[in-house]
């Protein structure tokens, strides 16, 4: 309805079609924008093409960070898992009293199962395995004491879980060292902490970077078509509808940049396989690399569409609105 | 239709392009703007258009005043108005066709009623057969009657020019403001920026005279002969 002019209608209600019809419109409307923009990125593609190859390798850094960090942690988990409890019994435990210890720590729900090795079968080994047979034969006594092996159950299996577990354990009157074999895994899930959040403040940096690229590029852009913009404005294009084209340009940009991180991701991962591959075999470890899955896949292109978006949006809202006639 | 309420321009920097200008265009009314260059007719299309707000008084167009107008809605006010410059202000990368239909994608017109009304429109203007072209092809007269067509292309109650006949030899100019002739008998209110004298003392119509900044004369061309713009 114009404002200036009672009952003279403007736009879509002169051309007498109804609501749906309407609203059918502006989506047609949105779709020839959207293609528009597209076509304007065919037109300039070499541009275009570095600008996405920038956004892309940016995106690609993190994402086989995220990746790398991600696989890690699927190994650690793995081995976490296997974490045991050693328990040292007291030398002047009698027979008993250790048959007692088994009886009662079986019947714990934080225990899957418990492995004995009497003292005896230990020395016995340690005579076969280290080499020092004959020298052992002159022990007037055995200086090594009865093991209990511990596996807690899955769910006690965590580091701070089994912390707790064993720590019940070392209360027991028969046990004189209790020892669980997950300190390193703890390190190494601190390192992995460290990792993860290098990625995040690497990711973070780059998205920044991506958004002020393609700020700037949607900038040029709109420099570019000053003269169409006033043109525009002078026949009573609002802000909106100028800023769109804009608007899905960045989106394109992010969209395109977003696939063509995923494909360099994919690429790095194969190129990467073999020696990745080479090292889990050294640790005789069944391993598959895992790579981007369907929803980091929709993450990843979300996010892209959204770091291209938010740079035009800042480029547009800031610069179209400046261009006025004058 | 257009009415100027003791309105006065001052731009930044202190020059003073309008003093307390008077003056009303009637519905219907097709009016000149003359006076030399720098008299401040451009102030006032500029007025008109909001490009520009005055510094005192008030402009009026349809009994609205325009300084209620948000930056917001200015886009919808120059939908009412069309609006024809010197430099013809086309896209000339875009063919005959999307220039005249642009007021109309704007406005969200259907693809079909675009299509008739831009050919309707080239055909009023008598471009009919150029819808494919690219303005740089045309020569000047031929790129102002494509940007009339695309000032009328949405029917406007208001046609506002500046300078339409501007790079124009006599014949061309003549015959645009036959154009314009025409749209107003179909009622709509013509305003018209020339300095081009010779074509205004050729018909008679109302013309409002500008000097420095203010109106010296507002009447029919006959009684301009002998006031002082001409002495």
């Amino acid at each position: 309805m114009s404002i200036l002019f009672k009952g003279r209608a403007q736009g879509a209600q002169i051309s007498h079609v109804s609501g749906p019809q309407r609203f059918v419109m502006f989506f047609v409307s949105h779709i020839r924008q959207a293609l528009g923009s597209l076509g304007e990125l065919w037109r300039s593609r070499i541009s275009a093409l570095m600008t996405i190859g920038v956004l892309g390798l940016s995106i690609t850094l993190p994402s086989t960070l995220y990746v790398m960090v991600k696989n890690a942690e699927n190994i650690s988990s793995g081995w976490q898992q296997a974490s045991e409890i050693s328990l040292f019994l007291k030398q002047n435990a009698t027979q008993s009293d250790v048959n007692q210890l088994l009886k009662r720590i079986q019947l714990w729900p934080e225990i899957d199962k418990i492995h004995f090795i009497p003292a005896d079968d230990a020395l016995l080994e340690f005579k076969q395995l280290s080499g020092f047979g004959d020298a052992i034969a002159y022990l007037d006594k055995n200086p090594l004491p009865n093991v209990v092996l511990v596996i807690p159950t899955e769910r006690h299996a965590g580091p701070t879980a089994a912390r707790e577990l064993l720590e019940k354990l070392r209360k027991e009157r028969e046990v004189d060292i209790g020892k669980l074999d997950i300190e390193w895994l703890e390190r190494l899930h601190a390192l992995l902490k460290v990792a993860q959040e290098l990625v995040t403040v690497i990711a973070i940096l780059l998205f920044l970077a991506v958004v002020l690229i393609i700020g700037n590029t949607i900038r040029l852009n709109i420099l570019n078509k000053k003269d169409e913009i006033l043109v525009m404005k002078l026949v009573g294009a609002t802000d909106a509808f100028i800023q769109r084209p804009f608007l899905y340009t960045g989106f394109w940009y992010g969209l395109l940049g977003g696939l063509l991180a995923w494909f360099a991701v994919i690429l790095l991962l194969w190129w990467m396989s073999s020696s990745i591959a080479a090292v889990s075999e050294l640790y005789q470890k069944n391993f598959n690399l895992t790579g981007i899955d369907g929803q980091t896949l929709l993450i990843m292109l979300g996010l892209s569409v959204f770091l291209g978006l938010s740079g035009s949006l800042l480029s547009v809202k800031r610069y179209v609105s400046e261009i006025e006639p004058k | 239709m257009i009415k100027f309420e003791q309105v006065s321009k001052t731009y930044a920097g202190g020059q003073q392009a309008l003093r307390k200008v008077d003056f009303h265009i009637e519905p219907g009314e097709m009016a000149f703007l003359t006076g030399h260059s720098g008299a401040g007719k451009s102030t006032i299309l500029k007025l008109i258009s909001i490009m520009e707000r005055p510094t005192v008084g008030r402009v009026l167009i349809n009994g609205h005043d325009l300084g209620t107008i948000e930056r917001k809605q200015i886009a919808y006010i120059r939908r009412d108005i069309g609006m024809i410059f010197q430099s013809h202000q086309l896209l000339m990368d875009k063919s005959v066709y999307d220039n005249v239909a642009l007021p109309l994608i704007i406005e969200g017109y259907s693809h079909k009623e675009t299509s008739k009304r831009v050919h309707a429109a080239l055909e009023m203007v008598g471009l009919r057969d150029k819808v494919k072209n690219i303005p740089i092809t045309l020569s000047g007269g031929e790129q102002q009657r494509v940007g009339i067509a695309r000032a009328i292309v949405n029917k406007p109650p208001l046609l506002l020019a500046d300078e339409p006949t501007g790079n124009l030899d006599p014949k061309l100019s003549m015959e645009i403001i036959k154009l314009f002739e025409n749209f107003n008998q179909a009622g709509v209110s013509v305003f018209i920026a020339t300095h081009d004298l010779g074509l205004i003392a050729r018909m008679k119509y109302r013309t409002l005279t500008l000097k420095n900044g203010q109106m010296i004369t507002d009447g029919l061309t006959e009684d301009m002969q002998d006031n002082d713009f001409y002495a």
